[in-house]
């Protein structure tokens, strides 16, 4: 794939200048990326950072005390691994279900289907901030507010997830199902062995945005989780502006160390995407 | 959603067009083992979305017919909160800025998007890394992200006004100037989601078979041809995916406005999730509120609809 | 085939939402009770002073035990509201006086006996009573005061401000003290509903009228006191376009040294302790009269409470026993609203600014935001947003206040 849109000229001994032009505007397009982000750095290191000011490109007096504020404020090890408990079974048990109704919706005719793959699109139509009341009170006569379980159930399916995963897999070549189904192998099977090794890359995005979706989420994990013990790291951050003031410097420091385990994920993710389709040496 | 699971062997064709599964039997036996199995791969999902999507929606539809605020118990009230909220000059202006912010914030973050992502499937040096790069905003908050922008669009000393005056224009009043202040939004928000739209085409670029391109280039077809040609109409269904989704959540916008403008100046950047939250947590008319969410529902499922019939004049599943 | 059970469930659990009645069940403590609290007061640093009160509390009430949860002051409101819809609201929690009346008038707060009035500062007590019974118990306050860079006036020979001032006097110290070629400002004070019914009361001007849902500020006074609140933009305070009404602008302007005067409240004591410059305080001047704005939080018991003796004998522990006094007052937290002005002399002597008795002088005249029953938010909200437009020169000030007023009373009539 890699050389297939490479706009290296090829056959000549001229100065190859659209690729100096494409290594030139993917560079500076990656500075205006990675500005916001290293502010936010530099932000966090400044000790009496401000807003309105603009940007100070290096802090002055680096120092980590933001960072030393941030950990002794916030109970920090607990609330990270809430986050990450609540992140990494979101996102295992998302990809379960997603890949398993994307295989319905991609290879099991039914009567009906379009109208039911529509109630499941329907799902992502309504917003949030206006079903958080009645999920509440669903929840509350179940008896799970304040629970791991509580804050989860409402993520364990996700339209988004089943429609990103229906489009990879309509991609496959029914070929490939058919040559196993000849060979005797049931629905079951041909989702295991030969569905799912070959949306690999899907399967990586998924698992980031899903992981995303959970790390971030702030409403309803704010409005089903009180106790300290449960809370999450955005709520937990957004406890560090005040009613009438605010520290930046630690809001930024916050922000950083929300920042870093998504971006690990998405590297590690990225790297999966691509040897997973070197790997099955499809297409 | 009268999904009947009987009688396989005579459904339509999916609704892709492709060929129907190879594995369908005609015996009773057989299409209750079929009908079981396409219910085991449904329920996982359809369970926790039935209970915990459908089931508050429905609640929602319920409380958009009384007055309920939250605190006192409810009262019966009909249609007249769709009837109040129609009379309402705002909600025609909400919708507007919605509809507004689409226009805008659509094409500029799928075709920067779709550049960069061409661009990273390139055999450049550090494209890991550069990806990573260009995902950073997708993960950084909008706090941080409205306030970086709220800077580089300062109307006295931002970075783009100041570019601008270098060239003798006299930038606009951004995000302090009713007329400028959805464009800002638009700016940063296709800016923040950037990152988004390339993982997903970068996706469906991986699964485009590199020796048909190839067989394209070797016919001495040119870039742009190959890219017209063949590129494009492979990397349809990803593009539908980002076009449905980017809609569904561009008429819920929401938190960008709340960051950059909280919906000013003067209210010109109000949009329709916003006055739900408003309706709801601040002003407590959650039966508006629910009304509201039920409007714009269905102004979502009716533009989604037409993009599913719509596809297949246009998507090719290969 | 879903579809009706789904439809059954969804409504079952609608109407048992909505249908949350409020069970008012006076509380008869026997035996050791669990009561549960709320609270946004002591986020962002108060965690363990509010701790310390709570351990006393259980100490002198063995039976007691309260369980306290802690949320952000910025998503506090959406909290309690879903709390409130679905009846899982704490015993005791925080509110704001701007949400007292619509709560009181909801019927969600219970009655909370208070034996001694007298310990509390009595204009801001009343103010969480309604028909003579008391509702909620304030747990602390601040008040808006004039702070200036003594430095800055020094150099422009100017007068420091005084408590007897007038908007007159600080609209000559402004002019005088700007130097927009320097950079530095003369005046600022903030263009909002909260800046603005004050600066309504100090013109003699009223927000509501008797009714009490219909507003009356589309007045003459009115008028002036708008025009004074958006007049300073562009000559002695900067505009939009220049940074006011961002995050934190005022505070980061006045602690660089380049704002001679700062409208705003004595929470700010902290973050200024370290500026190099001197600075100092002064009650705000007045029009017609002087009259400084009140901000206070508040406690009340839920009026689905099971224990409602429990919880009230807390939230009158956590408003006005020695244990909390010393407490707020060691630690700098906002002051309690105790009567005995005595008990807080410590206060006067803790450092910059040097005039502290203005604090206490401020409340001499008070004006408290004016509540009402439906629509609070949506009038605050409506109030800002048209004093910005006429801030901003799209709207004139009389354009401003007649649409501010014509969709006020819509929204709370």
């Amino acid at each position: 794939m890699a050389e297939a849109l490479t706009i290296r000229a090829p056959r000549t001994r001229r100065v190859p200048w659209r690729s100096i032009l494409l290594h030139l505007v993917i560079a500076l397009g990656a500075v205006a990326m990675f500005f916001p982000f290293y502010w936010t750095l530099v932000t966090s290191l400044n000790a009496d950072s401000r807003l309105d000011s603009a940007p100070t490109m290096w802090p002055a007096d680096p120092s980590l005390e933001a960072y030393a504020t941030l950990f002794t404020r916030l109970p920090f090890a607990r609330v990270i691994g809430n986050s990450l408990l609540l992140a990494v079974v979101t996102t295992l048990v998302q990809l379960f279900t997603s890949a398993t109704a994307a295989y319905a919706f991609s290879r099991l005719p039914f009567r009906g289907r379009t109208v039911v793959f529509g109630i499941y699109l329907a799902t992502m139509m309504v917003p949030l901030q206006v079903l958080v009341v009645p999920l509440f009170a669903e929840l509350k006569a179940f008896g799970l507010v304040d629970t791991y379980l509580g804050a989860l159930l409402p993520t364990f399916a996700s339209a988004f997830g089943i429609f990103l995963l229906r489009q990879a897999m309509n991609q496959v070549p029914t070929e490939l199902d058919e040559a196993a189904a000849l060979d005797g192998a049931g629905h079951f099977w041909i989702f295991w062995t030969v569905m799912l090794p070959n949306i690999r890359p899907a399967l990586a995005t998924l698992a980031v945005f899903a992981f995303m979706g959970s790390w971030n989420s702030f409403l309803w994990p704010l409005v089903v989780l009180r106790s300290p013990e449960v809370q999450t790291l955005p709520v937990a951050l957004a406890g560090l502006q005040g009613q009438f003031t605010t520290q930046w410097d630690v809001v930024m420091a916050g922000s950083i160390v929300s920042i870093l385990p998504m971006l690990a994920i998405y590297l590690f993710a990225q790297k999966y995407v691509i040897q997973g389709v070197a790997n099955t040496g499809l297409k | 959603m009268t999904a009947t699971l009987a009688r396989p062997g005579r459904t339509a064709p999916a609704a892709t067009g492709r060929a129907p599964s190879t594995r369908r039997g005609r015996t009773p036996a057989a299409r209750r083992r079929y009908a079981l199995t396409v219910l085991a791969f449904l329920l996982p999902s359809a369970l926790p979305l039935a209970m915990f999507v459908l089931g508050p929606m429905i609640a929602a539809a319920w409380i958009s017919l009384t007055d309920w605020n939250l605190l006192a118990p409810a009262g019966w009230v009909g249609l007249d909160n769709y009837a109040k909220l129609l009379a309402d000059p705002k909600t025609g202006e909400v919708f507007l800025h919605t509809l507004a912010y689409i226009a805008g914030y659509l094409p500029l973050v799928y075709l920067g998007g779709l550049a960069i992502a061409l661009g990273l499937n390139t055999a450049l040096r550090g494209r890991t890394l550069l990806r990573g790069v260009y995902f950073l905003p997708v993960v950084t908050s909008w706090i941080v992200v409205a306030l970086v922008w709220r800077w580089l669009l300062n109307p006295a000393n931002g970075v783009v006004n100041t570019v601008l005056a270098w060239f003798g224009v006299d930038g606009p009043g951004w995000w302090t100037d009713p007329a400028w202040a959805m464009p800002s939004i638009i700016l940063a928000s296709a800016w923040k989601d950037l990152g988004f739209v390339m993982v997903i085409l970068l996706a469906g670029l991986q699964a485009i078979d590199p020796a048909l391109l190839e067989a394209a280039r070797v016919d001495g077809a040119g870039w742009w041809r190959r890219l017209v040609s063949i590129t494009m109409p492979l990397l349809s269904p990803a593009t539908f995916f980002v076009v449905v989704i980017s809609l569904i959540n561009g008429f819920q916008v929401f938190d960008q406005v709340y960051a950059m403008t909280g919906g000013g100046p003067g209210g010109a950047t109000q949009v329709v999730v916003q006055q739900i939250y408003d309706l709801t947590f601040r002003y407590g008319r959650a039966g508006e509120a629910s009304a509201l969410s039920w409007m714009l529902f269905v102004v979502i499922l009716a533009v989604t609809v037409v993009q599913i019939r719509g596809q297949r004049k246009w998507v090719n599943y290969g | 085939m879903r579809t009706t059970a789904l439809a059954a469930a969804g409504i079952a659990a609608a109407a048992a939402l909505v249908m949350t009645g409020c069970a008012a069940d006076g509380g008869a403590t026997e035996g050791p009770v669990t009561i549960t609290y709320t609270n946004f007061i002591s986020n962002d640093g108060n965690e363990e002073n509010l701790q310390k009160i709570v351990a006393a509390f259980e100490e002198e009430h063995p039976d007691i035990t309260v369980e306290v949860t802690t949320l952000p002051y910025a998503d506090y409101g959406t909290a309690l509201q879903t709390d409130l819809a679905a009846g899982t609201v704490s015993d005791v929690f925080d509110l704001e006086y701007a949400n007292y009346a619509q709560y009181q008038a909801n019927g969600v707060l219970a009655e909370i006996p208070v034996e001694e009035p007298s310990v509390y500062r009595e204009s801001v007590l009343e103010a969480y009573a309604t028909d003579g019974k008391q509702y909620a118990l304030p747990s602390s306050f601040s008040t808006v005061v004039l702070f200036y860079n003594s430095d800055l006036f020094d150099a422009a020979g100017v007068e420091y401000p005084t408590s007897d001032w007038t908007w007159a006097d600080e609209q000559a110290a402004a002019e005088q003290l700007t130097d927009q070629a320097a950079g530095v400002w003369g005046d600022h004070q903030p263009v909002s509903f909260y800046e603005f019914y004050k600066v309504l009361a100090q013109n003699g001007g009223e927000f509501l009228d008797e009714s009490g849902t219909k507003t009356a500020f589309n007045s003459p006074e009115g008028v002036e006191a708008a025009e004074w609140l958006v007049g300073k933009s562009g000559t002695v305070m900067p505009t939009v376009e220049q940074g006011q009404g961002t995050p934190d602008f005022d505070t980061n302007l006045f602690t660089d040294g380049k704002l001679a005067m700062l409208h705003t409240g004595i929470w700010m004591f902290g973050a200024f302790a370290d500026v190099p410059f001197g600075w100092d305080i002064a009650v705000e001047p007045g029009n017609a009269q002087q009259t400084s704005a009140l901000f206070s939080n508040a406690v009340g018991v839920s009026s689905g409470s099971k224990y409602q003796d429990a919880a009230a004998e807390f939230a009158r522990f956590l408003t006005s026993s020695d244990v909390m006094v010393e407490t707020r007052l060691d630690a700098g937290w906002e002051l309690p609203v105790i009567s005995d002005e005595s008990a807080l002399e410590s206060y006067l002597t803790l450092g910059d600014p040097a005039n502290r008795q203005a604090v206490f002088d401020s409340l001499d005249q008070v004006a408290l935001p004016p509540v009402v029953a439906k629509g609070q938010q949506e009038m605050q909200d409506i109030m800002t947003e048209e004093l910005v437009e006429a801030q901003a020169g799209r709207k004139t000030v009389e354009e401003a206040l007649a649409s501010a007023s014509e969709r006020i009373d819509a929204a709370i009539g």
